[in-house]
């Protein structure tokens, strides 16, 4: 059996791969002090540091070494051979790392066992939150500082509240699992992976406000989301962690599942109560709140997943534990996916304050191709883009804020230079436009109007006064719309106006793409050096745009071509230039 | 015209949910399962059982995008448009789907072998681009891939 | 299943988490399924069981690698729990072969150890 392990990977992506090279020296470094047996050698796929070189890690002592050149091999076998202790001068510590408190059943426990979930610690947090009593709860929430995580970051101990100090005849606990933002999935890993982390957060939240009935609002494009919050609830109601006399008090809750169908919009909470009660998820004017007048008139609490999958933990370990982490403004963790242009996508839990470099960079390994990072998206359709010289902002609330963009429920889309800042707007607000519930004339009729304008500049036909104009129409949107999808719709167009103005400019006056992605302003030329004079271009152009033959090469008729992109399509050797 | 009526089970559902408010959206789900749309002569059927006007049942079935009102093709293909999947390419599978099965978004094929649908978002994002046909996933999906895809089904036939 | 007290839930808190020395967790949330995580499954939970190994197969949520999945948590006594990913049949095999019964880590697979 081996007594050490040392994984190897090589992390420099622009030289050769070094990995299988450091891995046989090292090997020959172990046999010659007589060691191989004893310490293994293994190459791993990702060693979870990225541009650091050379990198080597030592289990179990957790030891990190970073940008070894080959003639530290040697000394790194010797000091492990020998027990020598750390080479300290190539030592790495890791300056951020991720922090699992939502997440950290996922991956851990089978998510169809109850018995795993409490063998975990599940379901003290709801017998602590008994034992406390209502006005306690509440406190313990109020000194955590949780905002809600669904995107407007409102805080969660006001809205309970507000709907525990109404006197009524029944009160309604609901969780919001419509997750509608595209490139956002994070409520869908938190309820595939640890559905009861969300229940008990639900029912915590039922006990505090004194609401006997409750619902998941899930979106019908999450089956297995469904599946296993529909066996959370068999099971708890099997425990007896539902239904009548919860944990032996003289609190009963039922709960049911009603399922979305299709609309973005019905993740707005007074569209979502319009939903549940069966008729089109059309918003309402607030005031009056559902804290004070929801679901069929009664007090009702609407929670996102991630917010309640948060406050099982802040019963158990007190809301001064949850306060430590994070900013002075935005307390706890947050789930972000990183998807898009980066090389590793997937889900990130870190504290509110870690900056978007961290994020993108250090844990996701930057840009899919290796080109340098355009601009981050946050917030999805409601959010704005922010550009490479601001990524090392801190993320939380007010600051994403002030750069124009939002939280939003936690999507980030990596862009690189090949990205359109018109094209992505545009790609939002068609979106927005086609979701929108056509209630009221600002967001039916402004998205509308804006749309078309965006549509103009990417097919070439822009006027420079366009700018002026969605700037007009969006400050009206934000005013006028009746909810948030509305005010929102505009604020990919204004983020993109104020950071990336020169490329609706150069749309405008130029008819020209700097990135390539709008069909109608690219061009498409043969790059000579690279040609290899096949014809493969020649034969497959629909419109016989390519002229040339093989002995003087060929070149791109611009007059005729109908920019279908074919020949940049079939080109085996990269030679025709699209931009 | 295929007469169309509530089997049992779903007579039984209907009578299951008629007691909880707010159930049409429920039972249009439980139809749209059973039958892949929401026939009209269901719709006039619910409408009496559920003693509420056919305009609130279609205003409900035109508001939501998930549900149908036409039978869909023997396989459904969603292709989702959502951001990190429209990044990665999402649009040229889109068009290589319309111009492989020659239909627009929201249509089926001529001989109903195939539906196209564009969704947003599947959840499946570190797999874009991602396209959905029946319950098989088929992620990163590259153009030249398209029509290999799409030929399986063709050869079941 | 028995109804929950809190006399009952705090006895299960203070036992000692009476994990398998040896298991086997495959991520099965909606990605890994999508990337092939039930094939997987079924692979190592075949294998296990047709090789009489004294292992526990389990399924899992997402762990967040989700561009490399679908990936495979494995902890055998005595070797440091790590996660494989992009596994397929073929790694999978590996996993059993090498790992399990091998006691050495799979090359060139790895994409997290477990701290």
């Amino acid at each position: 059996m081996y007594e050490k392990t040392i994984l190897i990977k090589d992390t420099d992506t622009k030289r050769e791969d070094l990995t299988r090279q450091a891995y046989t020296q090292i090997l020959d470094f172990l046999r010659h002090n007589d060691q191989h047996s004893r310490i293994q050698v293994v190459r791993v796929a990702d060693i979870g540091l990225y541009d650091k070189g050379l990198v080597i890690k030592i289990l179990p002592e957790q030891i990190t070494y970073a940008n070894v050149k080959e003639d530290d091999l040697k000394r790194i076998a010797d000091a492990i051979s020998f027990n020598k202790g750390r080479v300290e001068d190539l030592v790495y510590k890791p300056k951020s790392k991720q922090e699992r408190l939502v997440l950290k059943n996922c991956g851990r426990i089978d998510p169809e066992s109850i018995d795993d979930y409490i063998a975990c610690g599940g379901y003290l947090g709801l017998k602590q939150a008994i034992e406390l009593k209502e006005d306690k709860v509440i406190e313990e929430i109020k000194t955590s500082g949780i905002r809600g995580r669904g995107g407007a970051g409102y805080p969660t101990w006001m809205k309970w509240n507000f709907a525990r100090e109404v006197a009524s005849d029944q009160k309604f606990v609901i969780c919001n699992a419509d997750e509608g933002d595209p490139g956002a999935y994070m409520d869908r890993s938190i309820l595939e992976g640890d559905p009861h982390a969300v229940l008990e957060g639900l029912i915590i939240a039922a006990f505090a406000v004194g609401a006997s009935k409750g619902y998941f609002y899930v979106r019908a494009e999450y089956p297995l989301a469904v599946e296993r919050i529909n066996k959370a609830i068999k099971q708890a109601y099997d425990c007896g962690l539902l239904g009548q006399n919860i944990l032996g008090s003289s609190f009963g809750l039922d709960l049911e599942i009603r399922l979305g169908a299709g609309a973005f919009v019905c993740g707005e909470e007074t569209a979502l109560i319009s939903s549940i009660e069966g008729k089109r998820g059309t918003p309402h004017p607030r005031p009056p709140y559902p804290s004070v007048k929801g679901l069929w008139g009664k007090p009702t609490v609407i929670n996102n997943v991630e917010t309640l999958a948060n406050i099982p933990q802040i019963l158990l370990k007190g809301g001064a534990w949850f306060a430590k982490i994070g900013t002075a403004t935005s307390k706890g963790t947050k789930v972000f996916a990183v998807t898009g242009k980066v090389k590793n996508s997937g889900l990130v839990e870190i504290a509110m304050g870690a900056t978007l470099r961290e994020i993108v960079m250090d844990i996701c390994g930057g840009t899919l191709t290796g080109k340098p990072i355009k601009a981050v998206q946050t917030g999805g359709p409601s959010g704005g883009v922010i550009p490479e010289h601001l990524l090392d902002t801190p993320v939380d609330y007010e600051n994403l804020q002030k750069l124009g963009s939002i939280m939003g429920s936690g999507g980030m889309i990596v862009m690189d230079d090949d990205d359109c800042m018109v094209d992505i707007p545009k790609f939002y607000l068609g979106f927005c436009v086609e979701e929108s519930c056509g209630k009221c004339s600002p967001c039916r009729i402004g998205g509308f109007q804006m749309l078309g304008y965006l549509k103009k500049i990417t097919e070439g036909a822009g006027n420079i006064n366009d700018i002026a104009q969605l700037k007009r129409i969006s400050y009206a949107m934000q005013k006028a719309s009746l909810c948030g999808l509305g005010q929102t719709a505009s604020n990919p167009v204004l983020s993109t106006l104020k950071y990336f103005e020169k490329e609706y400019i150069e749309h405008i006056e130029n008819k020209h793409c700097p990135a390539g992605k709008c069909s109608h302003l690219v061009t498409y030329s043969v790059i000579e050096e690279k040609c290899k004079r096949c014809g493969l271009c020649f034969t497959n152009c629909p419109v016989s745009a390519i002229t040339g033959d093989k002995e003087k090469g060929y070149s791109v008729i611009q007059e005729k071509c109908i920019k279908c992109g074919k020949c940049f399509e079939v080109c085996k050797f990269r030679a025709i230039n699209k931009k | 015209m295929e007469q169309k009526k509530l089997n049992p089970e779903l007579v039984k559902l209907v009578e299951e949910w008629k007691g909880k408010e707010g159930n049409l959206i429920m039972i249009l789900h439980e139809i749209q399962n059973h039958h892949g749309y929401v026939p009209r002569e269901l719709s006039l059927e619910l409408s009496k059982m559920l003693e509420v006007p056919l305009a609130r049942i279609y205003e409900v079935i035109t508001f939501y995008n998930f549900f149908k009102l036409s039978p869909p093709g023997k396989h459904l293909i969603k292709l989702c448009m959502g951001t990190a999947c429209y990044l990665r390419g999402a649009g040229i599978i889109l068009d290589e789907i319309k111009n492989i099965l020659g239909v627009k978004e929201g249509e089926s094929t001529k001989d109903n072998l195939f539906h196209l649908d564009v969704v947003r978002c599947l959840g499946c994002c570190g797999l874009a681009p991602v396209l959905m046909i029946d319950e098989k996933v088929y992620s990163k999906v590259k153009k030249a891939e398209v029509a290999d895809i799409l030929s399986k089904y063709i050869k079941e036939e | 299943m028995v109804r929950l007290t809190p006399e009952s839930l705090d006895k299960i808190s203070k036992e000692p988490c009476d994990k398998p020395a040896n298991w086997i967790k495959v991520g099965m949330s909606s990605c890994g399924i999508a990337a092939g995580a039930d094939e997987v499954f079924n692979f190592l939970s075949e294998e296990v069981k047709k090789r009489n190994l004294n292992v526990e197969v389990k399924k899992c949520g997402c762990q967040g690698n989700c561009y490399a999945e679908p990936l495979v948590e494995v902890s055998i006594e005595g070797l440091p729990s790590v996660t494989y990913g992009r596994v397929n049949r073929d790694i999978a095999n590996k996993i059993i072969e090498k790992h399990v019964i091998g006691k050495m880590l799979v090359n060139d697979c790895i994409y997290n150890t477990v701290d």
